[in-house]
């Protein structure tokens, strides 16, 4: 809804707008979709000019339609599979993380969605030396932890362990950790912003600090939304909405894969589990993986810990046995 | 500057009515001017002018980052985190065994939740961790001071007095088999009356009282900038009873946690919380689970769960960022938190002593 401004195109002067204005037409889509002929009646313009102007109008604001076939040549051409360090979750996510698309965690307090992140982001940085920027909004980012997950794999890799070999290997796990960027966002107003600057670098191509940036990990989305959902106030879920669209736009312009962890809640004390954040939040992702521990109570310890697919837009969804996280 | 309106920190009516009348960037409102703005919307001037000074700080903090400027975002890379990581310390609690579970102690910056049911020991825990956080540097502390927020009423100060001078005790111990120099200089800055004089107390009766107080401590951290612990004795009860509207409990819950980690993280201070327990009853049976709900579970980064088995209490290791689930035994002497004293004869196993930090690689499914 872009309201008419003088020099908005040429042909569009300050006293044609106040003509306009005083007969209700204030922005593009009213100018547009209004009868011309009518139009230049009432507000003595010329018919010829108020032509030239939507002309110029439906070009400059106006969606431009692409074939399917233009469209999947793109999407081969810019789309990558990120590996996420663990086969089987590969496996469930159909060979990996895709760019472009919104994926999300979702598990109950302790199930390990931030491990699963930190494995994301230690794989990515390692294997295929990318940059990720991690969104930490609940504190609980544990470099050590990563650290420890950089050197797992490390070992996985190189078996040898001549001075020489564990001297590289040290040192590709600093790279990798430089690659990691964190930022640590508690209010959704920080959320956005740091999106917008990372919108900012990356339309503008800043590389010394980004580097090719491949994934964004938002842990957790749910921290940030809670607080301004409930309640009669209807901010919050327009709050959501915005942030939803700049995770999207950003995943699709500039070929990232978006990861973000939810939480889940209950219906009622004894009811099934379900993701949070409601409807409207479930048709932003577009594949959801649930991670949960076996052994519920937390008496008897907990060992195996599965993930199953509960929304893809590729897969059936089946239920996959336990992963191991080390 | 091609922000859009909806992510500013506007208040919500302000945003609707720059929306209804078509405003999209951050830049169109800042071509309009103030006293434009005013005419187009229908607000005062005055108000315009501040709209467009939040915005105008806005635009220009992104882009001070954009090019580099450092700013106050919390940003760097996890290499620099974990050097700081590597040099923080840890709030011992005297009990080796659950020291070593929390991988050092309670971690700072890190908000820590104690669960337990009645008359296990969470509030005797968090007297312990008030003082212990005042130990100085060279015996193994942080140094620092510790607020405590009473909701139950239940923090005796005659028993912070024994815990006291139980660990003044144990480090004039310590200086004396030691015998330097800067262990002797600390201890006359570490008696009781400083230990006393370093905890911040504060008394909450309901759950207003207790959000205010949360509010109004980044404040009070700021003058004190000592301050390396905020234990909070009973988050779960003044939420828990009277309350109709769950929903808002539930936003007023996670807008304090919120609250509590943006204070852990740039005070750097631990945040410890203890919850009480309450009863799901499942289809066969009924299991304790940590009370207020599955939502306020995400709250905490690190969970410790205390409960009894027969006679012997035992903490459990639930939720953690870089640790593993375990559970151990703990006793509550006149001294405060201790070790279960071990059995008379130990026998050592073969091979070196597994380092305890380190999570054994397991062989069954590799990543």
């Amino acid at each position: 809804m872009v309201v008419l401004r003088a020099g908005l195109c040429p042909g569009l002067t300050e006293d044609m707008i106040q003509l306009l204005r005083a007969n209700g037409i204030r922005t593009v889509v009213d100018f547009v979709s209004s009868d011309l002929e009518d139009v230049a009646q009432k507000c003595s313009l010329s018919y010829k000019a108020l032509v030239a102007v939507r002309r110029v109008l439906l070009a400059q604001f106006s969606a431009f339609p692409a074939n399917g076939a233009d469209l999947y040549e793109e999407l081969k051409s810019s789309t990558a599979i990120l590996p996420t360090g663990s086969p089987s979750l590969d496996q469930l996510l159909d060979s990996g993380l895709y760019t472009g698309e919104v994926t999300e965690l979702m598990g109950a307090p302790g199930s390990g969605k931030t491990q699963v992140c930190l494995g994301i982001a230690a794989s990515v940085s390692l294997g295929l030396k990318q940059h990720v920027l991690f969104l930490d909004s609940t504190g609980g980012f544990t470099a050590s932890r990563l650290y420890q997950m950089l050197q797992a794999q490390t070992e996985d890799e190189e078996e040898q362990a001549i001075l020489g070999r564990l001297r590289l290997s040290f040192v590709l796990q600093l790279e990798a950790l430089q690659r990691i960027q964190v930022v640590r966002v508690f209010h959704v107003y920080e959320v956005l912003s740091a999106l917008q600057e990372l919108r900012d670098r990356l339309s503008q191509q800043v590389l010394s600090s980004v580097g090719p940036l491949k994934m964004v990990v938002l842990d957790s989305v749910s921290a940030v939304i809670y607080p301004l959902l409930g309640g009669r106030q209807s901010e919050g879920l327009g709050l959501m909405m915005q942030l939803s669209r700049e995770l999207k736009t950003l995943a699709r312009e500039f070929s990232l894969a978006v990861v973000v962890t939810n939480q889940v809640t209950r219906d009622s004390s004894t009811g099934p589990l379900k993701p949070a954040l409601g409807r409207s939040w479930s048709f932003v992702p577009s594949t959801r993986v649930l991670l949960e521990s076996k052994e519920g109570s937390w008496e008897k310890g907990t060992s195996q810990r599965a993930a199953s697919l509960a929304k893809s837009p590729r897969q059936v969804r089946l239920l996959h046995p336990s992963l191991g996280m080390q | 500057m091609q922000r859009e309106v909806g992510t500013l920190p506007l208040a919500p009516a302000l945003r609707a009515r720059l929306a209804a009348a078509g405003f999209q960037t951050a830049q169109e409102l800042l071509d309009t001017g103030p006293c434009g703005l005013s005419k187009e919307i229908g607000i005062s001037r005055e108000e315009a002018l501040e709209a467009l000074q939040v915005v105008r700080q806005e635009c220009q903090g992104d882009a001070a980052r954009t090019a580099g400027g450092s700013g106050a975002t919390r940003k760097c890379t996890a290499l620099e985190l974990l050097e700081e990581e590597q040099t923080q310390g840890f709030i011992i609690t005297f009990c080796s065994a659950l020291d070593n579970i929390l991988g050092g102690g309670v971690q700072l910056t890190k908000i820590t939740e104690i669960c337990g049911a009645p008359g296990v020991g969470k509030t005797q825990l968090c007297m312990q961790l008030a003082v212990d956080v005042q130990i100085p540097e060279c015996f193994g502390g942080v140094a620092g001071e510790a607020v405590f927020i009473d909701t139950e009423g239940s923090f005796m100060v005659d028993r912070v007095v024994d815990i006291a001078a139980a660990c003044v005790q144990h480090c004039h111990l310590i200086a004396e088999a030691q015998q330097e120099e800067d262990h002797r200089k600390a201890l006359e800055t570490f008696s009781l009356e400083d230990i006393l004089s370093h905890i911040y107390y504060f008394r909450c009766r309901d759950y207003t009282e207790l959000l205010a107080q949360v509010y109004l401590l980044p404040e009070f951290l700021s003058e004190h900038s000592k301050v390396r612990l905020v234990v909070i004795d009973g988050i779960a009860f003044p939420f828990r009873h009277d309350f109709e509207d769950l929903s808002l409990r539930t936003r007023l819950l996670n807008g304090l946690a919120q609250q509590l980690i943006i204070i852990a993280n740039d005070h750097k201070a631990a945040v410890v919380l203890t919850n009480q327990m309450t009863t799901r009853i499942g289809q066969s049976q009924s299991t304790l689970v940590p009370a207020l709900g599955e939502s306020w579970g995400h709250a905490a980064t690190v969970r410790l769960i205390l409960h009894w088995d027969n006679s012997q209490r035992l903490a459990t290791l639930y939720k953690s960022p870089s640790q593993k689930e375990s559970t151990i035994a703990y006793h509550i002497t006149c001294h405060g938190f201790r070790d279960v004293q071990p059995p008379a004869v130990t026998h050592c196993p073969e091979g070196a002593e597994p380092n305890p930090r380190k999570r054994p690689r397991t062989e069954e499914e590799k990543q």
